[in-house]
């Protein structure tokens, strides 16, 4: 089974008002948790996203597609960055605890659809 | 593992020779280059286990033509007899094992035709994502596996964009020659280009892979190393191999145990690397006045003045400002231009830089980079602005594409932050 953890933008906004100490925390328990994920092999993919201010979002207006600057949803709501894990849904919630248990911000866990018809 | 990187070294020393080899007997770079492509990843396979034969290049050569005259029994009748017409008019079929035979080699095998491939490779119809990806393969002798892992992108895409660079080739009617002049210096400030563009790639990314990310700058060099030995009369040439040299002697430095930036003048001077840093001096040395004066030779001039400095504080900030006036004249652009208030900012103190950044505002090609509002960032800093220092420091984070960079930049701009408790934890 695949899991995808997301990140949501909120907490690029969030962590502006924290202090250096604990925004160098933060990116030492990420960077750890996916050299971990890595090594155990249950990493099948992660990557950041850069900032939702520089998102595009191409609507249809007037009849065609028509792209204009900025993300489509609130910036708090924007994919930040995911990992997708190879696992059953107790360890990839285990995994985004870790993270939550110090960011104090939500995470979102989804299954990733099986491209198989299995029953 | 010792064994392992002897047979790379090896296999990526003599793929150019079979591949020019067998270009010039055969025409047809595209299914040439396939052929030596295929050839490469069986020596690779069997000679870590099996020990290197004692002539390697012919067994590759061997290996490659087989591999081409299979080819080329695999298309249709139809395609054959066109293709031989039109390109191949002394005929194709040679005995599978004739390059493998003493006398019956091909001609000029001992030839190195390095240049020649560089400046195919690097032809001025593909787009710089296949000059590159070209280059390592043809002429660097890497596997389209290994090139893939280096930029960090699926093996099929690395794939498509190999064959597209070679039916471009074929479009454009390039030939496997050197260009005459007046093309030929034209041409080679591409091919200097594209190398440039290698080491860089490998060398501005410091998170993920970052071994992967090495091999990159290390094919750079040894690629510029070679040319430098073909043309030693080229003062660019050496200018950009001693540049890269000058460069790379610093990159332990550049980050520490945790991967994060660690800026130039906070770097540990002690971890640069003092032979490579003694070994681009001296290619410098011999190179400067043996030619005009080029971009290459300036910069390699400017981080020699950087490596050469003891501490951050004895750098000879006045004699870098002079070189990038000059660089200014020769090679003006917006990022000289940065580069310059720096030194400026270091010679006449940060309101002079930050009068100079003031001419980039407006420059489109800096509207997708986070280095001018670092810079900027970096210079409000010193003059004491923290608010407006810290804004431009969050910003350039927020256009940053390199999350180590990210990273950086939101904790310079957190170290100038005093935050007050929160007064409503829920917002």
């Amino acid at each position: 089974m695949k899991y995808m953890i997301m990140m949501f933008g909120g907490l690029g906004a969030a962590t502006q008002d924290r202090s250096a100490e604990w925004i160098a925390s933060m990116h030492e328990l990420l960077m750890k948790l996916d050299t971990e994920l890595k090594q155990s092999g249950e990493c099948v993919a992660s990557d950041a996203l850069v900032d939702p201010s520089q998102a595009r979002t191409v609507r249809f207006t007037g009849g065609a597609p028509v792209p204009t600057d900025g993300p489509f949803a609130e910036v708090k709501e924007s994919l930040a960055g995911y990992w997708i894990v190879e696992a059953d849904e107790e360890r990839a919630l285990q995994i985004a605890s870790r993270v939550v248990g110090y960011t104090e911000y939500p995470m979102e866990v989804r299954r990733i659809m099986d491209h198989s018809a299995q029953p | 593992m010792n064994g392992q990187h002897r047979v790379e070294d090896l296999l990526r020393e003599v793929a150019p020779q079979v591949l020019g080899a067998l270009v010039r007997r055969y025409g047809q770079f595209d299914a040439c280059e396939d052929a030596v492509q295929e050839a490469l990843l069986a020596a690779a396979l069997q000679w870590p286990g099996e020990g290197v034969p004692d002539r390697p290049r012919s067994w590759l050569l061997t290996v490659a033509s087989r591999a081409l005259v299979d080819a080329w029994r695999a298309d249709s009748a139809r395609r054959r007899r066109e293709t031989a017409a039109a390109l191949d008019p002394a005929g194709h079929m040679l005995p599978a094992d004739a390059a493998g035979i003493p006398g019956v080699g091909l001609p000029g095998a001992g030839r190195d035709d390095t240049l020649a491939l560089l400046f195919l490779c690097c032809h001025p119809a593909l787009s710089p994502p296949s000059q590159l990806a070209l280059t390592l393969r043809a002429a660097g002798g890497l596997t389209t596996a290994q090139i893939a892992a280096a930029f960090l992108v699926p093996e099929a895409t690395i794939a498509k964009r190999i064959a597209r660079a070679k039916r471009h080739i074929r479009a454009a009617g390039a030939r496997f020659e050197l260009p005459d002049q007046p093309q030929r210096t034209e041409r080679l400030a591409v091919v200097l280009h594209v190398l440039y563009l290698i080491f860089n790639e490998g060398y501005t990314t410091s998170s993920g892979p970052a071994l992967q990310r090495t091999d990159l700058t290390a094919e750079a060099i040894r690629l510029a190393r070679r040319l430098h030995r073909l043309l030693p009369g080229e003062a660019e040439a050496a200018g950009l191999l001693a540049l890269m040299l000058l460069t790379d002697a610093r990159r332990a430095a550049r980050t520490d145990t945790d991967g994060r930036i660690v800026p130039l003048a906070d770097q540990q001077r002690d971890q640069w690397d003092t032979a490579a840093i003694a070994e681009g001096q001296a290619i410098l040395t011999r190179a400067l006045g043996t030619g005009p004066v080029g971009p290459y030779q300036l910069q390699a001039a400017i981080a020699a003045l950087h490596d050469e400095a003891p501490t951050a504080e004895a750098t000879d900030w006045p004699q870098i400002l002079a070189l990038y006036d000059v660089l200014t004249t020769i090679a003006p652009g917006p990022l000289v231009t940065l580069s310059r208030a720096v030194a400026l900012a270091h010679v006449h103190g940060p309101t002079a830089g930050l009068a100079l950044l003031g001419t980039l505002d407006t420059d489109d090609r800096m509207a997708h980079t986070h280095r001018l509002e670092a810079v900027r960032a970096h210079l409000l800093e010193q003059t004491g602005n923290t608010t407006a220092a810290r804004h431009s420091y969050l910003r350039a984070a927020k256009i940053t594409a390199s999350l180590p960079e990210q990273r950086y930049l939101e904790l310079r701009a957190a170290r100038l932050h005093h935050p007050a408790p929160p007064a409503n934890p829920a917002d």
